[in-house]
C-alpha cells in the first residue's frame, strides 16, 4: 500500500520510527555464546569473561608487530626490544587503562610457581618465556602546572603508581623543562643559547639571544603561553611540548619504545583536530611515528589503545576497580577547537558508534602525496615542502609597511642577527603561532616575543648536515666574513631598482 | 503506595556534581509520573497518569533532587550528556533498554562520566 502523504509524527503515533537496538542479534555474548552479555561494544555483545581477552588482543595486535627492531613474520619469534619502556602517564582514563594492561600483559605475566614456599618463574628464571620484553620500564607523568599557576601533583601520581605496579620506575618531569637549559644539558643536547621568535610579523623573525632578566624556565614557560594568540594554539602547544618531553626522555631512560594511552576516540577527535589546524601532513604521525632526532637510534611512538573506544576503557577501568585522577586542566581548553571536535564526536560515538572507527581507519589510509623535506623545527614531524608558498597563493596577507632592518654591515654582531623561523615550521605549528582571533586570548598584549623551546634553539644553533634531521642553514658565518641579511623590499626601494628598465 | 529502594553510586568525575558523594541511597515510588514531573508528591498522584518506575525518571529526579549545579553537565533532552555511561546492576544501560528499564527494588545505577580522556 503505498501512502499518499508522509504521516505526521506529531498526530499519528504510528509515524513514529521504532527506535532501532543498540544491539546485533542477541543478549548473548558474541564469543562465547553462553553468558548474557554485560557490556555493547560498536552493536557487538560482550560478556564481563570476554572482556579482558577482547581488549588484551587489541592490544596485542597493535604493540607486537612493533616491538622488535625487524618486523617478524614467524609469530613463534619471541619479543624482544632493542631498548627499554617508556610509558607516558597523564592521569586520564586512557593511560591508566594503559599502565594497567601493559603491566597485566608484558610486565607481570610470568607464570610463577610456588615450590617450598619459594615463589620462582614456571621453567626457572632463564626459560625463554620468562625474558622480559623490556628490561627496565620507567612511567613518565608531565606537570603542567606551572604554567597556569596550578597546584602540584607529582607526589600523588607518583604515590598511586608506585603502590599499584611493582617493577616500574616512576619518572616526573615538568613542562617548563622544555626551556630549561640545565635539562637539555642532562641528555646531552647540543648546545643550546636562548631564542625567541617575534608573533608579530607572520616570517616569525628569530633573534638567538635572549637578554630579559626572568630568564627561569618557568617565567619562559608562562611567556611562551601568553604569547600564543588562541585558545586553540595554546592547547596544540602544550600537546606538541608534553609529546617532545616524552620523546626525550624516553631517550633519557634508553627506551626504544613510548607508550601513549590514546583511545580510539581520542585518537578520532585529535585527528579532525589536526586536520582542521592544518596538520593533514602529518596525519599518519598521529597514530604512530618513529622519531630519530638529530641521527640518535628511533623511538617508535605508538598508542597500543588505538582500536578501544572509550567506553571500553571506562568499563575496564570499573570492572578493575583502577583509580582515575584525571588529566590536568587549565583555563580556556574548553573554547579551542580540540574541546568543540570533543564534543562532536563523543556524541557521535553514542548515536553512530562505529563512525568514530570510520574515522581512524580512514586517516591510516591516508598518505601525503610528496616527500618531507626535513622536520619541523618545533614539533620535530615531517615539514612539507613550499608551505609559505602555497600560503601566500590562498590568503590575503597584510604587509605593514617596509623591513626596518639595515643594510648589511662587516661589523654586525651575530648576536643580534634576525632569521626567519617560518621556513622551517610545519603548516601546522606556523598556524598555530601566527593564527588571529578576533576576541583573542586574554592576557598581556603587548607580548608579541615567543621564547622558543630549548630543542628548537638548539637545532637554531646546531644545524645537522643529514638531510633527515632538522636543519638551518644559517647565511652569517663566523665573525669577521661576510654577513649578509635579506628583507623585503618596499614598493619605492623597487621602483628604484628597475626605474631605468621601464619604458615609461 | 509502594516504594523502591535504589544504590546509586556516580564515578569519573561525576560525583563532584551530587556534593562530591560517589554513592546515594534513595527511595522512589513503585508508580511514577508519565511526563517525569519530580514536584508532584508520591501521595498526589490520583488523576495524574503514570507509568512504573524507570531510568529514565529516575534521571530527571537525580536532575531536579540531587544535582547541585551545572544540570547540562548531566542531562541533555532526556537522556545522559554523550559520555557518560550507564550500568544496571553491572550491565551496559544499552543492553536493558535504556531509559525505558523498569527500576527493581535492591537496582544498582551507576553513571561513569568518560570525559577525563587518555
Amino acid at each position: 500500500m503505498v501512502s499518499e502523504s508522509c504521516s505526521n509524527p506529531s498526530v499519528e503515533t504510528e509515524a513514529i520510527m521504532s527506535r532501532r537496538p543498540k544491539y546485533d542479534k542477541s543478549k548473548f555474548c558474541i564469543k562465547c555464546k553462553v553468558n548474557t552479555g554485560a557490556i555493547v561494544v560498536r552493536h557487538a555483545v560482550y560478556c564481563k569473561e570476554c572482556f579482558p581477552t577482547l581488549l588484551s588482543s587489541k592490544v596485542k595486535r597493535i604493540l607486537e608487530p612493533r616491538v622488535n627492531s625487524k618486523p617478524e613474520l614467524s609469530r613463534r619469534k619471541s619479543l624482544k626490544a632493542s631498548g627499554n619502556l617508556l610509558i607516558g602517564f597523564s592521569g586520564g582514563l586512557g593511560s591508566t587503562v594503559l599502565l594497567d594492561l601493559i603491566s597485566k600483559l608484558f610486565i607481570s605475566n610470568r607464570i610463577e610457581i610456588k615450590e617450598d614456599g619459594v615463589t620462582k618463574p614456571r621453567g626457572g628464571k632463564d626459560h625463554p618465556r620468562n625474558e622480559p620484553v623490556w628490561k627496565r620500564v620507567s612511567v613518565c607523568y608531565v606537570e603542567i602546572a606551572a604554567g597556569f599557576l596550578g597546584a602540584t601533583q607529582i607526589d600523588k601520581i607518583q604515590r598511586l603508581v608506585q603502590e599499584k605496579y611493582e617493577g616500574v620506575e616512576f619518572v616526573a618531569v615538568k613542562l617548563e623543562n622544555a626551556f630549561d637549559p640545565s635539562w637539555w644539558d642532562e641528555l646531552g643536547g647540543k648546545a643550546a643559547l636562548n631564542a625567541k621568535a617575534d608573533l608579530a610579523d607572520d616570517d616569525l623573525l628569530v633573534s638567538t639571544i635572549f637578554n630579559r632578566p626572568d630568564s627561569d624556565p618557568v617565567q619562559r614557560l608562562r611567556l611562551y603561553i601568553s604569547a600564543l594568540p588562541t585558545h586553540t594554539a595554546i592547547e596544540s602547544a602544550i600537546r606538541t611540548l608534553i609529546r617532545i618531553l616524552l620523546l626525550y626522555t624516553a631517550r633519557l631512560t634508553r627506551s626504544s619504545h613510548l607508550l601513549l594511552g590514546t583511545s580510539l576516540t581520542s585518537l578520532s577527535i585529535n585527528l579532525i583536530s589536526s586536520i582542521a589546524q592544518g596538520g593533514g601532513f602529518s596525519v599518519r604521525e598521529e597514530a604512530q611515528e618513529e622519531w630519530r632526532s638529530d641521527s640518535k637510534e628511533a623511538i617508535r611512538l605508538i598508542r597500543p589503545l588505538q582500536e578501544i573506544t572509550i567506553k571500553e576503557c571506562a568499563m575496564w577501568a570499573w570492572w578493575n576497580e583502577l583509580p582515575v585522577v584525571g588529566r590536568q586542566r587549565y583555563p580556556g581548553v574548553k573554547q579551542g577547537i580540540g574541546a568543540l571536535t570533543k564534543d562532536f564526536i563523543v556524541g557521535l560515538e553514542r548515536d553512530y558508534p562505529s563512525t568514530v572507527s570510520t574515522i581512524a581507519r580512514t586517516c591510516a589510509k591516508l598518505a601525503p602525496k610528496v616527500e618531507a623535506a626535513g622536520l619541523c623545527i618545533l614539533c620535530e614531524r615531517p615539514l612539507q615542502p613550499d608551505v609559505q608558498e602555497w600560503k601566500a597563493r590562498i590568503s590575503i596577507r597584510a604587509t605593514i609597511g617596509t623591513s626596518l632592518l639595515t643594510p648589511p654591515s662587516n661589523t654586525l654582531d651575530s648576536s643580534s642577527l634576525l632569521k626567519s623561523l617560518t621556513p622551517h615550521l610545519c603548516y601546522s605549528c606556523h598556524t598555530t603561532l601566527v593564527s588571529r582571533n578576533s576576541k583573542g586570548v586574554s592576557g598581556n598584549p603587548a607580548n608579541t616575543w615567543l621564547p622558543l623551546p630549548v630543542w628548537a634553539s638548539a637545532h637554531i644553533q646546531n644545524p645537522s648536515p643529514d638531510a633527515d634531521d632538522i636543519s638551518m642553514q644559517l647565511d652569517a658565518n663566523e665573525a669577521g666574513d661576510e654577513i649578509w641579511l635579506t628583507h623585503k623590499v618596499g614598493p619605492d626601494e623597487t621602483m628604484a631598482v628597475i626605474k631605468e628598465f621601464l619604458l615609461e | 503506595m509502594s516504594t523502591i529502594s535504589l544504590r546509586i553510586e556516580f564515578g569519573g568525575g561525576l560525583e563532584l556534581l551530587f556534593s562530591n558523594k560517589r554513592q546515594h541511597t534513595l527511595t522512589l515510588s513503585s508508580a511514577v509520573p508519565f511526563d517525569n514531573n519530580t514536584k508532584i508528591a508520591p501521595d498526589m498522584l490520583s488523576g495524574v497518569e503514570t507509568k512504573p518506575a524507570d531510568v529514565e525518571y529516575l534521571l530527571f529526579y537525580l536532575r531536579d533532587i540531587l544535582l547541585q549545579e551545572r544540570p547540562e553537565l548531566f542531562m541533555e533532552d532526556k537522556t545522559v550528556r554523550p559520555g557518560i555511561l550507564v550500568l544496571i546492576n553491572n550491565t551496559d544501560w544499552e543492553l536493558e533498554g535504556e531509559g525505558e528499564y523498569v527500576l527493581q527494588n535492591n537496582d544498582e545505577i551507576v553513571f561513569i562520566s568518560t570525559l577525563h580522556g587518555g
